[in-house]
């Protein structure tokens, strides 16, 4: 999705009043006119300046508010969007209290039988394949902590 | 020497020759995939480093990028479909070869052309690196806070297309960076009380949010479109290469040095290298008139400089600290997690280990052969792997590497909100080069100047006092001058489009 300049150069210019505003209450250094807010001062008076810049430019070209510029029809679009962020959130919010493990398969089962569109048993086994190698490689040779959720009264 | 032989000591273990081999096979089958970036092979591969020593972590990023630029150029020649950005620019050069019956040679050039530019790449990162580090020494805060502005306002030159918009792009990044604990008073900024923020915004998500998620946001709906069959059949890789090697060997040495050197440019990598090498080569060139017709010199030149470019970045890396590009800004990521931190001194007090990643560079490059040959033998399969199985494996394994890095979910917020920006970045042509190196260079550029501004007492003048700082001052203000005009000019030309329209 293409934006005018106008509105991401009022996305910066907004953005350049939020950090001057963030960065007003922080104090200087002892004896000196510089301190934490110093550089965030002049940052965000440079993005404000130049999403200025950007906002006029957008005033002066015809060009649309916003425009879908792409072969892929935007419904189709919308939907992989939406798939991606639910997908993420669901991992984020479900994994420390289901375990990894289940929420992976689960996941990759959806998500490669939504985009493969092959049938179901070949998108299970190939996630229950997947999500043991990511468990292999990264809970066990690498240690990282990735959760067993209920999987670990029935481990344990 | 005793260095050197140290080196080889650390770098001819198994452990770190099948992490190279290991590294290579994944660089070349994340390169073949088209849309799958040589950046993106990096960002996924770091939290896999992360657990690694020093050189082993420098090794497997330094093999897997070599492979995924030159892995980049077989669905190039194969399907028309540039790989990796870096191999765009001879694409229909190659194709074109493949047409009139010489995919072979095509193919075989771009391996040994990007083994020639990286073994070129090495030898000026090996001559030049040392000599600048040794002027390097005598640096203060003030020339480390004009070189790290240098190197910033340098990305936004080289990014191309909209200048306004990197400038927008490089401050959105330097505010990014400027989220957590405050380096010299302790203040937390921007925190929004949040515990998770105060240590800052953790490299790792970003890197994997910006060029991961965010590609595939854009790719994913495509992954319904029927895969492309390979038409051609590769006989005989590299029959036929070296007479033609010979016939243009000042090309691949141009591309090789010409890569280095623009890789050594913050913000200029493997693509913009191969443009402007492919772009002289027809400049300089006998028969201009063939470039674009299945003509071998422009390839020659602009495989040479891709890979030659990797080593370039290396340079202002590891002598000063600053990235070239985003890569680099991943590898000195690794080394300051280790212990490790890039500048000068780096090149006395850890020698061993700049030989021994200098030695890593010339092995992976020696691998391009054997598994370059592999590659183009296998490319039918690799290239047959459907993106609609490929795309959610790759979203699983993001989502567990931005977790890995700290062990917390919140990394995972944070890598879902910078592929949701990078994707609105892309959309709207402002260029990510100059918001990643801002996030890295920000702190840098600001602990230097409170540094100085300290140390003068308030006197802005102090910053210009010293003959190297004053050089690195005029050079940052004509490349603003340059950004200035550019923009100007730009603006100019989409002004009268939009009138005419």
């Amino acid at each position: 999705m293409r934006s005018n300049d106008k509105i991401t150069g009022l996305v910066t210019v907004t953005f350049g009043v939020l950090v001057i505003t963030n960065s007003r209450g922080l104090a200087n250094l002892p004896q000196q006119d510089y301190g934490a807010g110093t550089f965030p001062m002049v940052i965000g008076g440079l993005l404000i300046a130049f999403g200025g810049l950007l906002t006029l430019r957008g005033l002066r070209s015809s060009a649309p508010l916003m425009v879908w510029v792409n072969d892929v029809p935007i419904k189709r679009f919308y939907l992989t969007l939406l798939a991606i962020i639910a997908a993420i959130v669901a991992y984020i919010l479900l994994v420390p209290v289901v375990g990894f493990p289940i929420v992976s398969t689960v996941l990759l089962s959806l998500l490669l039988y939504g985009f493969y569109r092959q049938n179901w048993t070949l998108a299970a086994c190939t996630a229950v394949a997947s999500t043991a190698v990511i468990w292999v490689v990264f809970g066990r040779l690498l240690q990282v902590p990735l959760e067993l959720g209920i999987l670990e009264k029935v481990v344990y | 020497m005793d260095s050197f032989l140290a080196a080889t000591a650390l770098v001819f273990t198994w452990d770190v020759m099948l992490i190279v081999l290991s590294a290579s096979v994944f660089g070349l089958f994340m390169g073949a995939i088209p849309g799958l970036t040589a950046t993106m092979a990096t960002a996924l591969l770091v939290p896999v480093t992360f657990f690694m020593e020093p050189l082993p972590a420098i090794a497997a990023i330094v093999s897997a990028t070599a492979m995924a630029i030159v892995a980049g150029d077989l669905p190039g020649a194969l399907l028309r479909m540039p790989g990796t950005p870096a191999s765009a620019v001879y694409t229909d050069e190659a194709y074109l070869m493949g047409k009139q019956g010489k995919i072979g040679v095509a193919l075989g050039l771009n391996i040994v052309c990007s083994m020639l530019g990286g073994i070129i790449g090495v030898v000026c990162l090996a001559m030049l690196a040392p000599l600048i580090a040794d002027f390097a020494i005598k640096f203060t805060s003030d020339e480390y806070f004009w070189l790290a502005l240098l190197g910033l306002s340098c990305a936004i030159l080289v990014s191309g297309g909209d200048r306004l918009k990197g400038v927008i792009s490089m401050l959105a990044g330097l505010a990014i960076s400027m989220v957590g604990m405050d380096s010299v008073s302790g203040q937390a900024r921007f925190t929004m009380g949040s515990y998770d923020l105060l240590a800052g915004i953790s490299i790792l998500p970003v890197l994997i949010g910006l060029f991961a998620i965010s590609e595939l946001i854009r790719r994913m709906p495509e992954s319904h479109n029927p895969q492309q069959e390979i038409q051609t059949r590769v006989k005989k890789p590299f029959a036929g290469v070296g007479p033609l090697l010979w016939k243009y060997k000042f090309g691949v040495a141009r591309g090789g040095v010409l890569g280095t050197l623009i890789g050594a440019l913050p913000g200029a990598g493997a693509d913009i290298a191969s443009w402007i090498s492919y772009a002289i080569a027809r400049k300089f060139s006998r028969s201009p008139e063939k470039f674009g017709t299945g003509h071998p010199e422009g390839l020659i030149s602009a495989s040479s400089a891709n890979n030659a470019s990797l080593s370039g970045a290396y340079i202002p890396a590891l002598v000063f600290g600053i990235p070239g590009d985003a890569i680099t800004a991943i590898i000195i990521g690794v080394l300051m997690t280790k212990g490790i931190t890039p500048g000068p001194d780096v090149f006395v007090s850890e020698a061993p280990l700049v030989n021994a990643i200098l030695l890593v560079f010339i092995i992976a490059n020696l691998l391009l052969l054997p598994l370059g040959f592999l590659a183009i033998k296998g490319a039918r399969h690799i290239l047959s792997i459907p993106s609609g199985v490929l795309f959610p494996l790759i979203l699983i394994f993001c989502m567990v590497g931005a977790f890995a890095a700290n062990n917390t979910m919140f990394d995972v917020w944070i890598m879902l909100a910078f592929g949701l920006l990078g994707y609105v970045m892309a959309e709207n042509d402002f260029p990510v080069g100059p918001l990643i190196l801002a996030v890295i260079l920000g702190p840098i550029i600001e602990s230097n100047f409170m540094r100085s501004i300290i140390k003068a007492n308030g006197d802005l003048t102090a910053f210009v006092d010293r003959p190297i700082a004053i050089t690195l001052a005029v050079a940052a203000a004509l490349i603003w001058g340059m950004i200035m005009v550019n923009g100007i000019a730009s603006n100019r030309t989409k002004n009268k489009l939009s009138f005419n329209h």
